[in-house]
């Protein structure tokens, strides 16, 4: 019975490994997607949209500082509002009608790895 | 049930240009070029997810006679110069320039077939191509599309990111009705695209107006 048991209880964690690395995966396509373009997809704000005619940077992640002084909710703010709804420059889009409110989770968590 | 009569209407149309043996021609050309391995040509839009648009090679041209202008069409796949900076879907390759050419001939038969594939999203007479500053504004200021797409201004001065295709040349190459059904309507056109959707955050004016002031591009 015991052996049963510890075998269940491998299967339901090997089960929650490949859910969380199928997340991963799933989550690093979105950030890649959706914000890469501008933010690249090392998080460091060096997308391929950083031209000499954008005068904003982008976020750069992976600034410990920097990201400190931002709230999860702020993070959550600015995706889904764009820029203006935190007083930032309107070249960060409002995705919150083409991202969902669940991936927009799994992106504050993605970009929150970045300063880590 | 003016939308159903319209629908009717290009359905029937649809069928006419169909049967009309300068589209079908067309469409051998097509298969026979091999395009539809890049393209599919089939609506509604097919991608469930993100990456089923990943796998895509190049766009959906299901709606191409839609989207294009017949002049701008023809010349194009003779004479094709890169419209994205970068590759498809790609955002960190740029775009080699290496669309097959086509010959006169098979270029114009292409064109008879691509130009039969319309939307009825797309309505007509809507949009006349015009430049107003508060377009620009809204373009340049207060909506991010500088941020992705390249546009010229007044002088010819080109500016903009890289990641959408180039809006340079759009009034020569884009039907003004298509780019206000695109901004508002656009998960009916692409579900999956790096673009938000605008139409929350834009009035139906304003998307107009915006559509109004690309179509006017140089």
């Amino acid at each position: 019975m015991l052996r049963i048991s510890l075998m269940a209880a491998a299967l339901f964690g090997l089960n929650m490994f490949a859910g969380a690395a199928a997340q991963a995966t799933e989550v690093k396509q979105v950030f890649d997607f959706y914000c890469a373009q501008c933010h690249g997809t090392d998080g460091k704000g060096g997308g391929v949209n950083v031209t000499k005619d954008i005068a904003t940077t982008p976020r750069d992640f992976t600034n410990k500082v920097d990201m400190a002084k931002r709230t999860d909710d702020d993070i959550r703010t600015v995706i889904k509002g764009g820029g203006p709804s935190i007083s930032k420059s309107a070249l960060m889009p409002p995705w919150g009608k083409t991202i969902s409110d669940a991936d927009v989770e799994l992106l504050v968590t993605y970009i929150r790895a970045f300063a880590k | 049930m003016r939308r159903l009569a319209v629908s009717a209407f290009l359905g029937v149309a649809f069928l006419a240009m169909a049967a009309s043996p300068a589209f079908a021609a067309g469409d051998a050309v097509f298969k026979d070029k091999n395009c539809s391995s890049c393209h599919y040509t089939t609506g509604p839009a097919q991608e469930k997810s993100i990456a089923d648009q990943l796998a895509k090679k190049g766009p959906e041209l299901w709606y191409a006679g839609s989207k294009f202008k017949k002049t701008w069409l023809l010349a194009w796949l003779q004479d094709p110069k890169p419209i994205r900076p970068m590759k498809y879907n790609s955002i960190t390759a740029k775009n080699g320039g290496d669309h097959p050419k086509l010959s006169a001939v098979d270029a114009a038969g292409v064109t008879d077939f691509l130009m039969g594939l319309t939307s009825a999203d797309v309505e007509a007479g809507l949009i006349t191509p015009k430049y107003k500053p508060k377009a620009k504004l809204i373009f340049n200021k207060k909506m991010p599309c500088l941020g992705c797409h390249k546009s010229p201004d007044k002088k010819g001065n080109v500016s903009g990111g890289l990641s959408g295709p180039s809006l340079v040349g759009a009034s020569k190459r884009l039907n003004p009705d298509w780019i206000y059904a695109y901004l508002s309507k656009t998960t009916t056109f692409k579900p999956y695209r790096d673009m938000p959707d605008f139409a929350s955050y834009l009035s139906e004016s304003k998307m107009k107006l915006l559509a109004a002031y690309v179509a006017n591009f140089k």
